[in-house]
């Protein structure tokens, strides 16, 4: 099939180039998107090193690759609706005959592509200055690596049509929402199963965000030494790919319900700046 | 420098610290982040260390990461509102109009630091209560934390001359935020990161190799950080908490003096470049 | 010059007859069909009702003003013709599809346009988001660029084209969402105050630019403004808005005719205290005034609209037993402000102060 026969499949190149071009042709968003998740990384690498608890320097570097992509989901996934709302740039996707649905992969498949490389430079740096202890299985660190983008941008497209209900607040509770999230669903340590320091009921609420499942099973495959197989892992897979398909069908569905709402309402095209 | 337009910066400020909504909505969504990140950074420690082998848990530890972590979440929040009220500002052009009024941009600058510096230390108080309170009854241990009348008064002693070194620094990144027409974001951000490494927030920066311990070492906000845990914890001394503080105000002095020099460079030259009402992308 | 270049585009060309028989057959095709439409917000002084049961029909290749003040409603219909609103009554239609029952169908053959948007991302260049607003069409990339270049270079942007747009200024951001309204080579487009903001010469190449788009590709623009001289300029028929309801619809000529006499322009001093120029509007032959204070002079220009010579003296006894004098009165061939101010009684600025 031709692209240009297909016209989901032209919006949502469209919306990723978009996305992907804004990174790419300015250098610096790629140094600018490193800084934050690299220190913190560092800083939380080194307080397992300070202690003696080289073992786990890995879980702080693996964080600070993951963080990135949660930062990006919160603050150019969730909340990017809202500020297309007070640019006028929603209205515009609206009145076009655009999918929606198209507008959101191409945003988050360009979120992932333009996010990569700040990524790939944590990734990088952390394993040059502090060598973590390895034992990967590679395929299934892939495999891993892979649905949990997909059922954490699948989240950030649920979390976009909630956030198009939100006015000016939108920051704040992205502000809110990034620590919280990122203690809870355990970026920089296992929140979850034998290691976690939490009660059983927080674990279990835990585990609704993909982002800690996520978390988990890219631990075991990288650090552990865990494949296909075994019967945690392949289950925290099956829950991720089932939280993908739910949250992408919710996106959708919220998203209807809110521009037929936002019609009824007259709040689809109010700027708030 | 006027004293009206600084109360009426810090008034403005005050507002703009909750984002425009009633405060305790305002309050609550600024304070879950920071208490997030001091559990966060807590419970890396006692994660590890207890699934150590063989186990290496220390609470002095845990108390030295918690008080660190609020600490620098309280420290990254306010320093870098000069920043936020130059970029913001210029695309509201709110800016442009406060510096052309006559001798108004310091004072504005300052007051909404200090409006910042205000709810942050609301914000860390809380942070440390409630991560202490949550860390203790989850972790099941004690935090040698000491809390009496003259260790608080300690505390907020030296929170109040790290005003001079994140003033200084808000000043620093500030002159920069004068020149940007774009990424006006990046330096804080950077320099935020820079923060939690090199300011003792969560390990001793001797564990840095050197030169980078060194520089860690005369930094105003070490010297803090170490003043603060002299006064939080068991074990400190006043003798301990006062050279720290002493250097505290000397280094903050010293960052006071470069920020203004900064600042002041940086308005001639952005007048120059014509760039103080240019609109960031 | 420019002016001089309106006024011709205005004119049907000779070799186009097909198309002069668009614009003035009133069997040309129907674009725009609304029917009893009105729209109500809640708020918290209650219901507020921002369109009152409004009709009008609008053809193919007619650029069709909605002429009122700030608050009249005009912004409401045009989101409710482009989709973005609901009707709370009443039936709208656009190239035949109802815009409650069918907005997919209308998404593909309208496009839309604020004056207040400037609506792009910031990182990529003015050519790159036009691409990306065609490609929300389905439009191939040969094919969108094409339409880029040959619409840019009737705007004069060709050369702005590969500047990042935050780099843009205002009056080239304007004409990148001008490029992207007709991108899609849109049946029906919706400009909502497209010069507002913009200087002169921006503005006279804009209205050149959407008269060029109706007369040569037959396309219907609802334009919604303020601005009477736009509406004069290059509106074929326009309709005089109002708290929501329509209070005429006729081409600008026609309805500057139907006032018939000329209006009274005149100079008072002192500046007259709130209320004193009431007693004007009350007397018989005048259907409206409106005021403005020049503070230089310290006198009040007073416009008032009457129905015939009769009146005039009528209105000048007033204001002198008002104890104002009348520093100078002249006579002047009426604008659409003045129809509006017959139709109100009252002109936009006194409008726009009572709806605040």
């Amino acid at each position: 099939m031709k692209l240009h026969s297909n016209p989901w499949l032209r919006t949502a190149y469209a919306r990723l180039w978009v996305r992907a071009k804004s990174i790419y042709g300015e250098p610096l968003w790629v140094a600018v998107n490193i800084g934050f998740p690299f220190f913190t990384s560092f800083s939380l690498t080194m307080v397992y090193r300070a202690y003696g608890l080289n073992s786990f320097t890995g879980f702080a570097i693996l964080g600070g690759v993951m963080i990135s992509f949660w930062g990006n989901v919160l603050w150019s996934m969730a909340s990017q609706f809202n500020w297309d709302k007070q640019v006028g740039l929603f209205e515009i996707y609206i009145t076009s005959p655009a999918p929606i649905s198209a507008i959101l992969v191409g945003m988050s498949l360009g979120g992932i592509l333009g996010t990569a490389p700040s990524a790939a430079m944590v990734a990088i740096l952390g394993w040059l200055i502090f060598h973590p202890p390895i034992n990967a299985i590679w395929p299934a660190v892939i495999s891993v690596f892979a649905l949990t983008l997909a059922s954490l941008y699948a989240m950030g497209m649920a979390l976009s049509s909630l956030y198009l209900a939100y006015g000016r607040e939108a920051d704040s509770v992205n502000e809110a929402l990034h620590e919280p999230v990122s203690l809870i669903s355990g970026v920089y340590f296992p929140s979850t199963g034998g290691f976690s320091p939490f009660p059983l009921a927080v674990q279990a609420g835990a585990s609704l965000i993909p982002l800690t499942l996520g978390m988990d099973a890219l631990r075991r495959t990288l650090f552990f030494g865990q494949g296909f197989g075994e019967l945690y892992l392949d289950l925290e897979l099956l829950a991720l790919a089932i939280m993908g398909v739910i949250l992408l069908f919710a996106s959708s569905k919220a998203l209807m319900f809110l521009e037929n709402k936002g019609r009824r309402t007259g709040t689809i095209a109010v700027r708030q700046r | 420098m006027s004293l009206r337009a600084m109360v009426a910066s810090i008034r403005v400020g005050w507002y703009r610290e909750f984002n425009w909504t009633n405060p305790l909505t305002g309050f609550s969504l600024r304070t879950v982040g920071p208490l997030a990140s001091v559990i966060a950074a807590s419970t890396v420690y006692y994660v590890g260390s207890t699934n150590n082998v063989p186990p290496s848990f220390e609470p002095s530890r845990l108390a030295y990461i918690l008080i660190g972590a609020a600490l620098y979440a309280h420290v990254a929040a306010y320093s870098w509102v000069p920043t936020l009220a130059i970029a913001e500002g210029k695309w509201t052009y709110v800016f442009p109009q406060v510096y052309m009024s006559p001798h108004s941009s310091l004072p504005y600058l300052i007051g909404r630091t200090l409006a910042s510096f205000v709810t942050s230390t609301m914000t860390v108080i809380v942070s440390l209560v409630l991560s202490f309170y949550v860390l203790s009854s989850v972790f099941h241990t004690n935090i040698p934390f000491m809390v009496n009348p003259l260790s608080v008064s300690l505390l907020f002693l030296a929170m109040l001359v790290n005003i001079l070194a994140a003033l200084g620094l808000g000043l620093l990144l500030s002159a920069y935020a004068l020149f940007a027409t774009k990424f006006e974001w990046a330096l804080p951000t950077y320099v935020a990161g820079l923060l939690m490494v090199f300011s003792e927030a969560l390990f001793p920066v001797s564990f840095l190799p050197w030169p980078l311990s060194a520089i860690a070492n005369v930094l105003p906000f070490t010297e803090f950080m170490r003043a603060s845990r002299q006064a939080m914890i068991q074990g400190g001394t006043v003798y301990s908490y006062f050279s720290y503080l002493g250097l505290a105000v000397l280094g903050g002095i010293v960052v006071l003096a470069l920020g203004f020099l900064a600042f002041r460079y940086a308005e001639n030259r952005a007048r120059r470049l014509g760039v103080i009402d240019k609109k960031t992308a | 010059m420019l002016d001089q270049r309106l006024n011709d585009a205005r004119k049907v060309p000779e070799d186009q007859p097909g198309l002069r028989n668009v614009m003035n057959r009133v069997d040309a095709e129907i674009t725009v069909q609304v029917d009893g439409l009105r729209r109500e917000f809640d708020s918290k002084e209650g219901k507020i009702v921002a369109l009152d049961g409004i009709n009008l029909q609008v053809r193919k290749g007619e650029i069709f003003g909605v002429l009122g003040p700030n608050g009249a409603g005009k912004t409401t219909m045009i989101r409710i013709l482009s989709t973005l609103l609901l009707p709370t009554a009443g039936k709208a239609g656009v190239m035949g599809f109802d815009v409650e029952k069918e907005p997919e169908k209308i998404r593909a053959v309208i496009n839309m346009a604020s004056g207040a948007e400037r609506a792009g991302y910031d990182f990529i260049s003015a050519r790159g988001n036009l691409w990306f607003f065609s490609q929300l069409y389905g439009i191939p990339t040969e094919e969108a660029h094409r339409r880029i270049n040959e619409l840019s270079d009737m705007l004069g942007l060709q050369s702005y084209l590969d500047r990042k747009f935050y780099a843009l200024s205002t009056g080239y951001k304007q004409r990148v969402t001008l490029v992207r309204a007709f991108i899609n080579d849109p049946k029906v487009v919706f400009l909502d105050e497209p010069t507002i903001g913009l200087d002169v010469m921006t503005a006279l190449s804009i209205r050149e630019y959407i008269l060029k788009q109706a007369k040569e590709y037959g396309r219907t623009i609802i334009l919604a403004t303020h601005n009477m001289a736009e509406v004069d300029a290059i509106c074929n028929r326009v309709a005089i808005i109002d708290k929501g309801k329509i209070l005429a619809c006729d081409t600008p000529a026609a309805l500057k005719r139907s006032l018939g006499a000329p209006s009274l322009i005149l100079e008072v001093s002192p500046i007259p205290t709130p209320g004193s120029l009431e007693p004007i509007g009350k007397l018989e032959g005048v259907k409206g005034f409106t005021s403005s204070v020049d503070e230089e002079r310290g006198l009040s220009r007073i416009q008032v609209v009457i129905d015939g010579d009769g009146s005039a003296q009528s209105v000048v006894d007033s204001i002198r037993k008002s104890g104002m004098t009348v520093v100078s009165n002249w006579r002047q061939q009426a604008t659409l402000e003045e129809v509006f101010v017959a139709l109100v009684g009252r002109g936009f600025r006194e409008r726009e102060h009572e709806a605040a």
